[in-house]
């Protein structure tokens, strides 16, 4: 009997156990307990992508993040053609149009068969006002990872200042 | 051209899976109108169970709450309400016998005739209309709520799902649109989402407004010393759910009743000018306040959609007519203001 309802649920517990480590260790849902992953997980959207479909092309208006669970996406600049970055299972993309609906900056395709979990705005609204707390907690640490995103584009622009100025002063002298 | 020919291949194909569609409803009438109040019940209800989980309560507790509330004050209904509205309802019963009506239209019928004489009121026969409006209502009347093992199985049935709609509101929108094709898929839910706000807001403050017209109408039929204030009250209230033609229809028997039941223009004055000032609060303080932001229709279009969600799904139909054709214009001006957003076209 024990085996029977082993086998009925085996697929299930062992499914669920791998979506909330690969929840665990995105950025976005840091610090929650496997409770609260729990809660945020029932909330999100399973979708699943054919190799090669578009997940969303560039400009187009986001609604929010997509977390890989399974297979490749590839972020691509749509005008060039150039693969931005390669996501693989555990990564996340699309994250910043949980806070305002702007355009997407860059396309994603399917690079194989993807399985992925989106968390949408919607959503996001909605877990505030059921679970203020738990709705907190991951504005919070959305927050620290657009901060940390800022810092690391303001090094850059900091750095692209300075070879200016370097350059500038090579062609002066 | 092909591709121009594919198009309109799919619209035709979606008109018709759609006219298909509406057709089964209406086959399914009355199974349609117990899942439709059910639902309607369970998104008025939806904040609230959403703020008794803010407070740390699980959905499913959440929901049992509502439902112990909801049945405290339905028994406090049944045992005030319920015997004041039996009482009005026999007293109309009694009242309106045959002879004296008779003779009241009779009255009414010269009164009118010797008046309006100059637009060339001659013929009215107010006295066969009357019946046949009077046959015909009943009959509508006796159809909806006279038959009371049907009531009984509704009052039953409408708990029981709104209960698990109420319960399982998330997870029913979540499967619902997991059947969306990814290319649509972000459009929609936001789409949902954005109808949602509409709608849930205008539902829920049309059921507030509708319960402060009652009582507000109660308080004034009552303290006019009125015949059958509770009834006219809640007639008052369930007619102003549908906008423009439901104030009148929920003033004009309260006139009727004011002049058949004192004879006296004085108290219809009165009637119509509290009717009116009800009318100012709900049009001044009401509205902006709970109602808020709705698409606006043009009042011919609640017109015709009141006419055919009468048509459709009787009484039901008259009062969601509006908010769905809210629904259709929200989603249509969506769709359009998104369509090149998300790169339809």
């Amino acid at each position: 009997m024990n085996s029977l309802w082993g086998n009925i649920f085996k697929g299930t517990g062992e499914h669920e156990e791998s979506v909330l480590s690969v929840l665990g260790e995105i950025p976005v849902f840091e610090g929650l307990s496997k409770r609260e992953l729990r809660a945020v997980e029932r909330i999100m959207h399973h979708r699943h992508y054919n190799a090669e479909e578009v997940i969303f092309g560039q400009n187009v208006q986001g609604l929010g993040m997509y977390i890989i669970l399974t297979g490749k996406v590839a972020v691509i600049n749509e005008p060039t053609g150039q693969v931005i970055a390669e996501l693989e299972k555990g990564e996340f993309f699309g994250e910043l149009a949980l806070l305002d609906e702007s355009p997407r900056s860059a396309a994603a395709v399917a690079k194989t068969h993807c399985s992925m979990l989106g968390f949408f705005q919607p959503d996001l609204i909605s877990l505030t006002e059921s679970n203020p707390k738990l709705g907190v907690k991951v504005v919070t640490a959305l927050a620290r990872v657009v901060g940390r995103r800022l810092r690391a584009t303001n090094e850059q622009l900091q750095t692209a200042h300075e070879e200016l100025v370097r350059l500038r002063g090579l062609k002066e002298d | 051209m092909e591709h121009t020919t594919g198009r309109i291949l799919k619209i035709i194909i979606t008109t018709a899976i759609i006219a298909a569609c509406i057709y089964v409803l209406s086959l399914f009438g009355d199974l349609v109108r117990l899942l439709l109040i059910s639902a309607l019940l369970a998104y008025i209800m939806d904040p609230m169970a959403c703020y008794l989980e803010s407070r740390g309560l699980s959905r499913g507790a959440a929901t049992l709450v509502i439902f112990l509330l909801i049945l405290a004050v339905a028994s406090v209904g049944v045992a005030y309400l319920v015997p004041s509205i039996a009482m009005e309802m026999q007293s109309v019963e009694l009242d309106v016998t045959a002879e004296k009506a008779s003779d009241m239209l009779v009255q009414a019928e010269k009164t009118l005739e010797d008046r309006l004489y100059f637009l060339g009121v001659e013929d009215l026969s107010l006295q066969e209309k009357v019946q046949e409006l009077v046959t015909s209502a009943g009959d509508q009347l006796y159809s909806y709520f006279l038959k009371a093992g049907a009531l009984l199985t509704n009052l039953l049935i409408i708990p029981f799902i709104m209960f698990f709609l109420l319960k399982d509101m998330r997870e029913i929108k979540k499967k619902l649109i997991s059947f969306v094709p990814n290319r649509y898929f972000e459009f929609s839910l936001s789409l949902l989402h954005r109808s949602d706000e509409q709608l849930g807001g205008y539902l829920r403050g049309t059921f507030i407004e509708s319960l402060v017209i009652g009582i507000l109408s109660m308080g004034a039929l009552l303290s006019l010393d009125i015949k059958y204030a509770v009834l006219l009250a809640l007639l008052a209230g369930l007619a102003n759910m549908v906008p423009f033609i439901g104030p009148l229809v929920g003033a004009v028997p309260a006139l009727l009743v004011a002049f058949l039941g004192t004879g006296d223009y004085l108290s219809v004055v009165y009637v119509a000018l509290a009717y009116l000032i009800i009318q100012l609060i709900d049009n001044v303080v009401l509205k902006p306040l709970v109602v808020g932001r709705m698409v606006s229709l043009h009042p011919i279009t609640v017109l015709l959609v009141v006419i055919v969600g009468g048509r459709l799904f009787g009484i039901l139909g008259m009062f969601l007519s509006v908010p769905v054709a809210g629904i259709i214009k929200v989603i249509a001006e969506e769709a359009v203001r998104n369509f090149r957003k998300y790169r339809f076209v």
